[in-house]
């Protein structure tokens, strides 16, 4: 059970990657600052670096939200199930969405079917994945908003070669910390799941660093999801929100980086997807209010709506399949199998999508 | 204050932080963009002070846009 659930948090931790490569690259690829594969490239090796930057351990995924004696590694594996199928699913439909939240979600819905409503806290949730939820998109939609209106003051009246020529410059950098801060946060969490596997196997002390194959398979595994690449997501986030100039680009990353780490160093998380895509939506529409196509802001709000019931339910009937399987080997290795099979046909779908984006997406 | 399990003043910083940052990290490097085009515009039409002035505050931006850059590391590495 223990290298199962091992491999299933790195197929995680891969889906994290390809899933939230939008994320730091999307506009930059749009305002054609960075070659698509020059981007991934990028973030694909800051994301490897990142992982390695910060090791304070976020064993904490959940904690808080779901209560931690009561978790298994059958909870965790069906949690990670959940999570994986719910980044598949918004993967294929070009809509970005929290992988921290998927997770959550999922490991919520196998814990709630193991030990019943007990083994969640619903102010945790509240205070943990739905607060965030409702603040980021919001406080990223006006900080964008303000950003690209204090900007076109700023450079509105120059010659357009030198603006547009400096805000591409300037989306390499930010879009290079974005991609480092995604490792930082997001390779940690795949790092957490598996030191807290070894630690209930024995097989390490609580106390002890975390090993270092830990850490360098987490890193490898997010970094190659990130080289990778969803380009749907990228499509959606780089072209298919608003059709967006460098100086938008710009602000959209800048913004967001700024504001995820501002929250961060507060100690209030927030989800890298949800800011970023509501920095994208207000510095479309600061600048003018149907420059954001409004069908597509909206299908990825309800993905976000979603992300935590449906990953949910789905880490809830793996947990309930694992079971009726046996939890011990029988159970986790058919849901596996299942799983890279799925994971199989979604890569070569991916290839197919991949060869036809371009920068206009 | 903690209104259900959200402590009130912690949003209100992750605000007023996310909106100095946010838009003065944008602001700054637009006045890059703006002294380094200003001043090459100026140096061409001779006006070698103001050409130079430009150039200060594009250099001053930066250096103000590269100190917010390290402090975003930081706050990354020391989390």
């Amino acid at each position: 059970m223990l290298w199962i659930v091992v491999a299933t948090a790195l197929a995680f931790d891969f889906t994290n990657g390809f899933h939230d490569t939008a994320n730091a690259v999307a506009t930059a690829i749009s305002t054609r600052a960075l070659s698509p594969r020059l981007a991934v490239s990028m973030a694909a090796v800051l994301n490897f670096a990142g992982a390695f930057i910060s090791l304070a351990v976020a064993a904490t995924i959940a904690t808080g939200i779901v209560d931690a004696d009561l978790i298994t590694p059958a909870i965790v594996f069906a949690g990670l199930v959940g999570a994986i199928a719910w980044n598949l699913a918004t993967w294929y439909f070009g809509l970005p969405s929290s992988s921290s939240h998927a997770l959550i979600g999922g490991v919520v819905g196998s814990a709630f079917v193991a030990e019943g409503a007990k083994a969640v806290y619903g102010s945790g949730l509240v205070d943990k994945v739905i607060v965030p939820a409702l603040v980021a998109p919001v406080l990223a939609f006006v900080v964008g908003g303000l950003g690209i209106l204090v900007v076109y003051r700023i450079v509105g009246r120059q010659r357009p070669g030198p603006v547009v020529r400096g805000f591409r410059y300037g989306q390499v950098i930010s879009a290079s910390l974005l991609a480092l801060s995604h490792g930082t946060n997001d390779a940690q969490k795949t790092m957490g799941i598996i030191f807290l596997a070894l630690v209930a196997n024995g097989n390490v002390a609580p106390d002890a660093d975390v090993p270092t194959w830990v850490v360098v398979s987490a890193a490898s595994a997010i970094a190659l999801g990130t080289y990778v690449g969803g380009w749907r997501i990228i499509r959606t986030m780089g072209s298919r929100i608003i059709k967006m100039d460098p100086a938008q680009g710009f602000v959209a990353q800048s913004v967001g980086a700024t504001v995820i780490m501002a929250a961060s160093h507060v100690g209030f998380p927030l989800s890298t997807t949800h800011v970023i895509s509501g920095a994208i939506m207000g510095t479309g529409a600061a600048k003018r209010v149907s420059a954001v196509r409004w069908g597509v802001a909206g299908n990825i709000v309800a993905a976000w709506v979603l992300t935590l019931p449906a990953s949910a339910a789905v880490g809830g009937l793996t947990y309930a399949v694992v079971a009726l399987l046996g939890s011990d080997d029988v159970g986790p290795i058919v849901v596996s199998a299942a799983l890279l099979a799925a994971l199989g046909l979604a890569l070569g779908r991916r290839l197919v999508a991949g060869r036809t984006l371009t920068a206009e997406g | 204050m903690t209104v259900l399990a959200v402590d009130t003043h912690l949003l209100w910083q992750v605000v007023w932080v996310s909106l100095l940052a946010g838009v003065g990290i944008s602001a700054l490097f637009s006045l890059v963009i703006l002294g380094a085009a200003r001043s090459g515009e100026m140096r061409r039409a001779g006006r070698d002070g103001a050409a130079f002035a430009y150039a200060a505050l594009a250099a001053l931006a930066f250096a103000l846009f590269a100190a917010g850059v390290v402090l975003g590391v930081q706050a990354m590495v020391n989390k």
